[in-house]
Formats: structure tokens, sequence, C-alpha cells
């Protein structure tokens, strides 16, 4: 659907968006993860068309013979079929009929107008003869989400890209809206992005996870990510302090640049993680670190079980089976012992950077 | 002070039975208010539009001149227009004055900074999230600036209400430009201060109370289109 090339996009307070090479493909569902700050709205506002890239390509419709160049009049076209909620959604200053009906008005579409807002209203959970007259001023925060969700599905665009859709939403409309674009995605093979804090919710949604760091796509999947600072030990690994005393250890990466030593970034794979309830003794680990189970999440069809699990400021995600989390009694609240390998941590982009 | 409760009861009854005067006075002030309400807003509006909405080199310049006019005194005004449509003006040729499109053109001129201002700032007030909010839902250029006109109606509204404001309670400009001539060019306002100066209290109250009258029926139109909207 999109081939990125280079991406760049600067701000002025030093923040970059840098995406070598990214590749989207159709149908699939993307999920964008990472602090605030990390690139995630950014890049989706690029590949919506809201946002000119600095430096790269972005090529839309890229599977196809005739992949789009990015030209002002490819933009006009590319957002007739790509559509995005945006993070702090607006509603324009008329009903909820109206501002449902926008999108289509504005593509020409004037035909069964009414049933297929008040489809579009029940598809966000909203009854479509209480909400469909009411003003813009006599929604609640979350209704207005799903008010400006309403008016992008009943787009049926080939890529729906939503920013932080649950922000302000319970945790009933939040599995509402889960349903919902499942559901328009297998009925259109709809391409989503989609950027959130919740990643609980997002598995349920997304084939695939990409985790943003400081404007790169720095990993995929259930990878925790280790920021630093990380400084050299006599021994020869790397460590990085926590503010509680323990330290995560890693082997040294093989091409070392000094400088940028406290700019290094390790990924932890979740699954590379053991997880115990008394310290284990007689192990080669170099990381045994103390915490507290946070959160526990099942999924419906999996056998893997997520773990959240707080060690110091650093809040790490495991992925244990089942059955292993029956046999070790875990529930929210107890300590637990989190171990891994130094060789488990893998470095990423600390070449990166060489001149700015 | 008995004279004042007096001015009120005759002025209430030249009003019950349709006093000759007043109400030439009265249609008088509603024609040229109209007119000059209307060309203001067909001029200011799409003015006013580009100056809220669009970035171009010298707008703040050009915003802080239109933002001085709005302090613009009527006599002034009245003098300017009074130079360009008298005999020997440039304008001369066109009889502007003593006539009732003579007080337009000038009342046009006052209170166009008013609308140009109000609907800049109606339209450069709109929410950040706005464009980016119709851009993803697929509106082209045009689109969005019709539709940011659209969303800032109730300034646009408000200005306009200001502007009438301004129009009919201006002396000025009516007595300079239309002469205050019996039956012909006399506002409610120039009629007023006439009245008033020969002691006439019965008939400027009267009129008086027709203004209040007027002004309390634009806006109370104006509060109805807000609830239906």
């Amino acid at each position: 659907m999109y081939e990125i090339q280079n991406l760049k996009r600067r701000y002025g307070d030093g923040f970059t968006l840098d995406i070598p090479s990214l590749a989207i493909e159709k149908g699939k569902a993307y999920g964008f993860v990472g602090p605030n700050g990390s690139g995630k709205s950014t890049l989706l506002r690029i590949l919506a068309s809201l946002d000119e890239p600095d430096g790269g390509r972005v090529l839309f419709h890229a599977e196809t013979a005739q992949p789009r160049e990015p030209s002002r009049q490819s933009k006009q076209q590319d957002r007739a079929l790509v559509t995005m909620l945006l993070q702090e959604p607006y509603l324009l200053k008329r009903s909820v009929f109206e501002n449902i009906a926008y999108g289509l008005r504005v593509r020409g579409i004037r035909r069964s107008l009414r049933s297929r807002v008040h489809e579009a209203l029940m598809m966000v959970g909203l009854e479509p003869h209480t909400f469909s007259h009411r003003k813009w001023s006599e929604l609640s925060g979350g209704e207005a989400q799903r008010v400006a969700l309403a008016a992008r599905l009943i787009l049926t665009p080939e890529v729906l890209i939503l920013d932080e859709p649950t922000a302000s939403v319970d945790r009933v409309s939040a599995q509402l809206i889960r349903e919902t674009i499942r559901t328009i995605r297998h009925a259109h093979n709809t391409t989503l992005l989609i950027a959130s804090h919740d990643t609980t919710w997002l598995h349920g949604v997304c084939d695939e996870i990409l985790k943003m760091q400081e404007g790169r796509i720095v990993g995929s999947g259930e990878e925790n990510i280790f920021t630093g600072p990380w400084l050299p030990a006599p021994d020869g690994l790397w460590e990085m302090n926590l503010s509680d005393g323990q330290r995560i250890r890693a082997l040294p990466p093989s091409e070392m640049i000094p400088h940028l030593t406290e700019n290094a970034v390790a990924l932890l794979d979740s699954t590379s993680i053991i997880v115990t309830t008394e310290r284990p003794d007689h192990v080669s680990a170099q990381n045994i670190l103390s915490g507290m189970l946070a959160h526990l999440y099942t999924f419906k069809h999996s056998e893997r079980v997520k773990l959240d699990i707080q060690v110091a400021e650093l809040p790490m995600t495991c992925n244990i089976t089942r059955a292993a989390a029956r046999s070790l009694g875990l529930l929210p609240g107890l300590d637990v012992w989190v171990v891994f390998k130094a060789s488990s941590l893998s470095w990423q982009w600390v070449e990166i950077g060489i001149g700015e | 002070m008995d004279y004042i409760a007096e001015g009120f009861i005759t002025a209430l009854k030249l009003l019950a039975r349709g006093d000759p005067e007043t109400y030439s006075a009265f249609f008088t002030t509603l024609r040229v208010s109209s007119i000059s309400i209307l060309a203001s807003m067909v001029m200011g509006i799409p003015l006013g539009f580009a100056l809220g909405y669009y970035s171009f080199p010298g707008k703040r310049q050009i915003r802080a001149v239109v933002d001085t006019l709005l302090a613009l005194p009527t006599v002034v005004v009245g003098l300017f227009v009074y130079a360009l449509v008298t005999r020997r003006g440039p304008l001369g040729i066109l009889g502007l004055l003593f006539t009732i499109p003579g007080i337009a053109v000038a009342q046009t001129i006052l209170i166009l900074p008013i609308v140009i201002s109000l609907t800049a700032t109606a339209v450069s007030n709109l929410d950040v999230r706005f464009r980016r909010t119709v851009s993803t839902l697929g509106a082209g250029s045009k689109r969005t600036a019709l539709t940011a006109i659209y969303e800032s109606r109730f300034g646009v509204l408000a200005a306009a209400v200001t502007a009438y404001g301004r129009v009919i309670g201006e002396v000025g400009v009516s007595m300079m430009i239309g002469g205050n001539i019996k039956w012909h060019t006399r506002t409610i306002t120039t009629a007023i201060a006439l009245e008033t100066g020969k002691g006439q209290f019965a008939m400027g109250i009267a009129l008086g109370l027709v203004l209040l009258l007027l002004a309390f029926v634009v806006n109370w139109i104006l509060q109805i289109v807000r609830r239906v909207r």
C-alpha cells in the first residue's frame, strides 16, 4: 500500500523523524507504539497527506504498476482513499448527522445519506435516533470521539489511520471501537494504521506492532526498549542503572563508538524473559531483577499470557504460556523476579546519527 | 421633570396614531441602513475572510490599519465623503450629496472596517484542528475555505449586528451627507438631534423608542438564528 524510502521530517526543537525504509502491505493492520514524542503522530500525518516530509519519498499504492509519486494532485486524490482520525477529534459546528455526512457530501454522494449515517452511528454504538440530530456541543468527549470515528467509517476508506482512538473513551467503548474496525477491515480489506499507548488493545486489532523511539522505528513485536544511558562496566559488559540500584547488563555492541554510548538503545524480546516468584539461584543469566506484576492479560485465541512487570521505574513486558502463569500462581500485585541473559539484548541504531 | 414623563406619553401617542413625520424618519433610517449593511457585508465578508484565513506578506500591517479604522469618527467619514461628492469634488457628477445613496455610501465606508475586522477575527479564531479535520474527510482547498466561512458564521453574524448597531445610531454622516431634509433624508438620529434642539422632547423620545426597538429586534433575530442552528 505504502512504500517509504529515506523519509525525514524535522522540527525546530531538534526532533527528527527518520525512517530509512518501511513497506506497508494492503489489507494489513499495523500498530505503532512508543512514548510521547516518538514520532508516531508525525508519521501517520505524513501517510495521511496532512504533513510534508522534508526528505525521502512516500509512495502510495506501491503494490500497483503505477505507484503515485507525491504531488499536490496525487495527495488530493489520496485523501479520497485515506482518512485519519486525529488524536483530539474536532467536530464541525453542526449536527451529528451533518458531521458524519460531511465526507460523503465532499465526494458528491447524496444518495441514501440518512441510512448510511444511521448505519455508521450504530457501528460506533450510538443510537441513531437519539444522536443524529444532536448538536456538536451536546456530546461528551467519548461520544464526540465516536462520532468522529463514524465520520471516517462511513467513507469506507482504503486506508484508515487512527491516532490514539481510545485515548478518551471508556473500556466498553474501546472494545466496541476495536470490534467495529475489525469488522470494517474484514468487510472492505481496509489497511489499518493505528497509534496507541494501549498495547493490549492494539494486539487485539493489529497484525504487526512497530515500536517507535525518538523518530525511528526501533523494533517490532513485543520487545522491551531500554534507552539507557548505558555505561561500560569494568568487566567489559554495558550497564544501565535503575533508580532502585538494580542494573541491566548487556553484551557491548560489536562496533562501539564511544561518544554515542549514552544514545544506544537495547531491545529485549518479551519471550526471552523468564519470570519466577522466588529468587533463582545458580543461574548463569546476568540479569536477575526484582519487580512487581502490574497487569496480566490473556487473549481469546492465544495460549500466551502477557505480563506487565514494573521493575523500578521501568515497565517491562513479558510473554509466557498460560500453563506457566497458572503454575506460578501469578496475580497482579505479586512480587516477581525477571531473569534474562546479557546476550538476549540486541542493539539498535547505535551507529546511526554520526555527524548529526 | 414633568416634561420627560409628558414626552413619553406624547411619544406613545405619536407612535400609536402613526405620525407621518416620525414614520418617515423611521423608514428612511431603515432604507439607508439596509443598503449600507448589505453593501458592507458583500464587500466586507470576503475581505475579512481573506484577511483571517490566508497568510500573505503585509497581512499584519493591513490588519493593524483595519483595526485602527474601527475607531473612525463619523464626522471624519462625513467630511471625507462630502469632499468627494460635493459639486466641486471628483465624484460631484454623481449627484450623491443630500441623497439616500450618498448617506449609504458614507455609512458603508464607516462600517466596512467593522465587518472586515470582526469577520477576520472569527475566521482566524477557528480551531487549529479545523483544517486538518476537513482535510482528513477529503475536502480540497476550495471546500475547506467554504466550510471555514460556514464554521465562523456566528462570528460573521455578530460582525453584521455590531455594524448595524453602529449604522443606525450614527448622526455625523447622515447629517453632513444627507442634510437632514424633512420627508427626504431625515433619519431617526438626525431628527432626534433636531427635535431636541427645538425643545420637542416628545418627538425625540418617540424616535428614540423606535431606535431602541429596532436594535432590540435585530438582536432578537440574531438570538433566534443562533438557537435554530
